[in-house]
């Protein structure tokens, strides 16, 4: 008996180290393969992991829900959540009206005016939180099946979340804007200075590469450029709060204030890209008149 | 009984990782129950299991992070394979060298990590060591070490430990 159980003792480890040599040949000899293969057969298994995810977020929404509506003074929490929204919305009508403005001096001036076409936006709400502590990502409800592709805009009606970056059948994951490894091309309201936005360890987001004779100032706006796919021009990303100037260098960096506060995101709407034209559509030679 | 156990710790690592664990935080950053989960798993079932779940757990972790798919499921792999190679040298194990071991480990995995991902130049190795592996390390050590306790007071340990090492 000692022996049959040493001898499966001695297997599961022989086992065990066979699987984890080939994982680590894996890894090394063909990390883009093993990466397409785990993320593929991932599918059934982040559908699966959907329904408790779901679940559990709707019973923690719910919990949230009656601690906030009715605990925590019910008419100041509604009443609050009320201003808030009529705030986010002249928010964005303000944004929309001074890029409207702005856009219209510059564009009378052109032979050629092409309209923009309003991207189809996906409404999904947030379930979750990054698992882990390195990145700062949501999770929301809709994904691959709802037509959401890796790379697709998230926006509030404030301003832009962040950019999608991963998707299971019904979930998807976004990289918020205050990551520091996102990037999105951004723009200057006032002075149409161009640079990109990054995210900061600190939960902010930084303007960087905008030219050392630019104008910009504390109050200023940011908005996106429209330079990348997945935002059209114009959404509100945050307002300037500091200018750091370094001497000697080729540019000044902003620090910005996100115009969305990533805490308390609830609802989202999602960008489909394909009806927002893409860099090389925007820079190709305009069509001649018929 | 033990594969029932094993799904139900992989499907529902998700959920509490990603809905419940945000409101548990230490200077903004939460415990890594999948680290937890993993290293007693190979510890007290031996190397191959702890090995399929690490991988299973890790890769469910981050098919719901913008982590990478593979890098996730070979960290924790790897982790529950040191973990029950470790566990095969111990004959007993208190509630406070795993408090310690874990924080040692959880330590390593958070050094290690952002190499592997290749973050922002932003989330340097110093970064790194502050932010976020030291104050991860500390909380898994301590909920490591008080479901560890439970366990340790509830059941045999040690003969689980043995049995499954027959």
């Amino acid at each position: 008996m000692w022996m049959v159980n040493l001898r499966v003792t001695s297997n599961a480890r022989r086992v065990a180290l066979v699987l984890a040599v080939v994982l680590i040949l894996g890894f090394l000899l063909l990390p883009g393969q093993l990466q397409s293969v785990f993320q593929g057969v991932g599918g059934p298994l982040g559908w699966i992991i959907s329904w408790p995810l779901s679940a559990v977020a709707g019973v923690h929404d719910r919990i949230a829900g009656v601690w906030g509506g009715y605990v925590a003074l019910q008419g100041i929490e509604d009443e609050n959540r009320q201003l808030k929204r009529e705030l986010e919305l002249l928010k964005e009508q303000n944004g929309q009206l001074r890029e409207s403005a702005a856009a219209t001096e510059r564009l009378a001036t052109l032979l050629e005016f092409k309209r923009q076409a309003l991207p189809t936006l996906i409404a999904a709400q947030v379930i979750g939180r990054d698992t882990g502590n390195w990145y700062k990502t949501i999770i929301v409800d809709k994904g691959a099946s709802d037509g959401i592709l890796p790379d697709q805009g998230v926006i509030t009606p404030a301003g832009v979340v962040g950019r999608v970056v991963k998707t299971t059948a019904s979930t998807a994951v976004v990289l918020l804007v205050t990551d520091p490894n996102n990037a999105i091309a951004g723009l200057i309201q006032r002075t149409r200075d161009e640079g990109i936005v990054e995210g900061t360890t600190q939960g902010q987001a930084r303007l960087k590469y905008i030219p050392l004779l630019s104008g910009a100032r504390p109050g200023d706006r940011v908005v996106t450029s429209g330079l990348v796919e997945g935002f059209p021009r114009g959404l509100a990303i945050g307002t300037i709060t500091r200018i750091d100037k370094e001497e000697e260098a080729l540019f000044q960096s902003a620090e910005l204030t996100p115009e969305v506060d990533p805490n308390r995101i609830e609802e989202v709407l999602v960008i489909q890209s394909s009806l927002v034209p893409a860099e090389k559509e925007r820079l190709s030679m305009p069509r001649p008149k018929p | 009984m033990k594969a029932l156990l094993y799904s139900v710790v992989i499907v529902g690592i998700v959920p509490v990782q990603s809905v419940l664990l945000p409101h548990l935080t230490l200077w903004g950053v939460k415990p890594d129950f999948g680290v937890v989960a993993v290293c007693l798993i190979g510890l007290i079932n031996g190397e191959l299991d702890g090995l399929l779940v690490g991988v299973a757990v890790g890769w469910a972790l981050s098919l719901f992070s913008a982590q990478d798919v593979l890098t996730g499921a070979m960290l924790k792999g790897g982790l529950g394979l040191v973990a029950g190679l470790a566990g095969r040298q111990m004959v007993y194990l208190s509630p406070l060298v795993l408090v310690l071991g874990l924080l040692v480990v959880s330590c390593l995995v958070g050094l290690v990590t952002p190499v592997v991902l290749k973050l922002s130049p932003q989330q340097d190795l110093w970064w790194a060591i502050w932010n976020v592996a030291l104050p991860q390390a500390c909380l898994d050590a301590v909920i490591g070490g008080a479901i560890y306790w439970l366990m340790w007071s509830q059941f045999n340990i040690e003969q689980l430990m043995s049995e499954s090492r027959m």
